[in-house]
């Protein structure tokens, strides 16, 4: 794709100053049209004929058709990991979304030592989901771990957590909301910031009451914030693996705590069976793509930018 | 004064007080997990087991942390750290260079094709990453390697670092929003005093976008150094490995022996808590801008 020579110097085209540079632009490209072709764009098209095929990756691929979408249907796994991402994003990201809008409401102001208390909820952001699940790991263990050890001082009953099939994923969930809320509050503060103030001063004036600032102006406003943080938070829900993985460990995680991500690592990875793990991968790819269609679409509906 | 006005004082500055304590509880439930782990990382077993959540330790038990490093057989955990070190370095190395030279195209020169190309590179920062694990295993299960022992780059660290060097969206996206608020007079000045475009890029823009680069160069390194499905896949010589591959198998050789695992979590989150309060503008910048751009 790199045009290299062909036209003459000379000719300068009115567009602009940089006009006559085109060939420089795919200079400057190079590398990422490449990556695009090879990495990211391009192997989409690819996972899509590789799960036509069944191939263990010692033999020559068999092209079979759509049979590993239909196996992929009668799987009763991968329905279990599908029920259990669902599960994970509808709980996830509402509860992520919420409690992060009340937090960063609550850090809007400035007092002294708010920068101390910022840099708690933003901390477990930049940790590694590895080690960070490690410690919860700890934290879930059913004797001596914190979770029971805090419950027992208030009378409560402690539980199995991970290993229990009803708790494990709720587990999965707290932990990663922990986890996640830095990043949906430092966007939300943005946003908060990005307010001026003398629109809450003019709505004060007019006698509108806290509750009803925060409904029609200051929820308004923030609604591009609550897309933007919607959309990385829905993404991400289907993205789960590292703490599914180590949570379980050092066995395998249990149905109970499956996800997409995991069953295409299983089967890609582990059992070598490339055209299942491909096809899992497509129908993850068009999930994703039809909720966020989907969402842009109805973005229209309860978005306003100023 | 109005009394109404001073009772709605009053109630605000108490209403005030009650959210800063909610706020300072929540973060300190936010940093329990951390205090935790670094509390039972000084512990002997035995004071695990026995005394109350959060009692100090009995005194700093460093040899946990020895026992940690010498855990696993034919290697320290030194060698993950400096593998993990490595590959962090390489990957935001290559994330700077080549994310910085597509935004420069995308934002200051013109070309044929330059929108449809700029959305289908955005497109794929919607897409999950892990749809083309499996095109990317086999297209690296096809490259020859001459020091690998498969003969091909699987069971090397070459896939975990070489994609870095061929650009990234999230970076491009970045900068390009960075380069575009730059003035484009500065470009055309030094044109008129004959300067080529990667004298343009190299002189004028990248000085200006220290604060970009380093908000990019952050990010990289922090997506470099936690993650973990590449290394488990690409991986399978111990010597390999990064902190967090290395992680994956201490519940397995350390088995209830809490105080290790806690001081192998903290010895691999500590650069990334390190970097953190170093540059948490940078991080806060980052995320801030591509939340309100988006």
């Amino acid at each position: 794709m790199i045009r290299v020579g062909g036209r003459l110097p000379t000719i300068r085209r009115p567009t602009g100053p940089l006009a006559g540079e085109e060939r420089w632009a795919w200079l400057f490209l190079a590398p990422t049209l490449l990556g695009l072709a090879i990495l990211s764009a391009g192997p989409i098209i690819a996972a899509f004929g590789i799960s036509l095929t069944d191939w263990d990756l010692f033999t020559a691929p068999k092209f079979v058709g759509l049979d590993n979408f239909g196996q992929l249907l009668a799987d009763r796994k991968f329905g279990i990991a599908l029920r259990n991402t669902t599960f994970y994003t509808l709980t996830s990201v509402p509860l992520g979304l919420v409690l992060a809008l009340g937090i960063a409401i609550a850090l809007n102001r400035s007092i002294r030592g708010i920068a101390w208390i910022r840099t708690a909820y933003f901390l477990p952001v930049v940790t590694s989901t590895t080690a960070i699940a490690l410690v919860w790991f700890w934290i879930y263990s059913p004797q001596e771990g914190l979770l029971n050890q805090v419950l027992g001082l208030f009378g409560i009953q402690g539980q199995r957590w991970i290993s229990d099939p009803f708790w494990a994923m709720p587990s999965i969930v707290i932990m990663s909301v922990w986890q996640g809320l830095g990043t949906s509050v430092i966007i939300f503060l943005a946003g908060l910031q990005a307010i001026p103030q003398e629109y809450h001063d003019a709505a004060a004036v007019d006698g509108a009451g806290r509750w009803a600032r925060f409904r029609h102006v200051t929820l308004p406003l923030l609604t591009p914030s609550i897309f933007f943080t919607g959309i990385l938070s829905l993404i991400g829900s289907f993205q789960v693996f590292d703490q599914v993985y180590i949570l379980a460990r050092p066995g395998r995680p249990t149905e109970a705590t499956i996800t997409l991500i995991y069953y295409i690592y299983e089967k890609g990875f582990q059992n070598f069976k490339m055209g299942d793990a491909a096809a899992a991968s497509w129908v993850l790819f068009v999930i994703v793509a039809v909720l966020t269609v989907v969402y842009f679409r109805l973005q229209r509906r309860w978005v306003h930018y100023q | 004064m109005d009394p109404g006005l001073l009772v709605s004082r009053r109630t605000r500055k108490v209403s005030g007080a009650i959210v800063v304590g909610l706020l300072i509880a929540g973060g300190l439930l936010m940093i329990a997990p951390f205090l935790w782990m670094i509390l039972t990382s000084l512990k002997t077993r035995a004071e695990v087991f026995g005394a109350a959540p959060f009692a100090l330790p009995t005194g700093p038990h460093f040899e946990n942390y020895e026992r940690m490093w010498n855990g696993l057989p034919d290697v320290t955990f030194g060698t993950f750290f400096i593998n993990s070190l490595k590959l962090a370095t390489l990957n935001t190395a290559g994330q700077l260079v080549t994310s910085s030279m597509a935004a420069f195209a995308f934002a200051v020169i013109k070309f044929r094709g330059r929108a449809p190309l700029f959305a289908l590179l955005l497109a794929t920062l919607i897409i999950p990453y892990q749809v083309v694990l499996v095109p990317n295993f086999i297209l690296y299960r096809s490259l020859p390697h001459p020091f690998s022992a498969s003969g091909n780059w699987i069971g090397t660290q070459e896939p975990l670092w070489v994609g870095a060097w061929l650009g990234g969206a999230f970076g491009t996206f970045l900068l390009r929003q960075f380069f575009l608020a730059i003035p484009s007079e500065l470009a055309d000045a030094a044109r008129v005093d004959g300067a080529n475009p990667w004298a343009i890029f190299r002189h004028i823009y990248l000085p200006l976008s220290r604060p970009a680069l380093a908000t990019l160069a952050i990010f990289t390194f922090m997506w470099s150094w936690n993650d973990l499905i590449d290394p488990l896949i690409y991986l399978r010589d111990l010597r390999l490995f990064t902190t967090t591959a290395g992680l994956s198998l201490f519940q397995g050789q350390f088995v209830g022996k809490w105080p290790e695992m806690m001081a192998g979590a903290l010895v691999s989150l500590a650069p990334m808590i390190i970097l953190f309060v170093v540059a948490q503008r940078y991080f806060v910048r980052g995320i801030a801008l591509s939340g309100l751009k988006g």
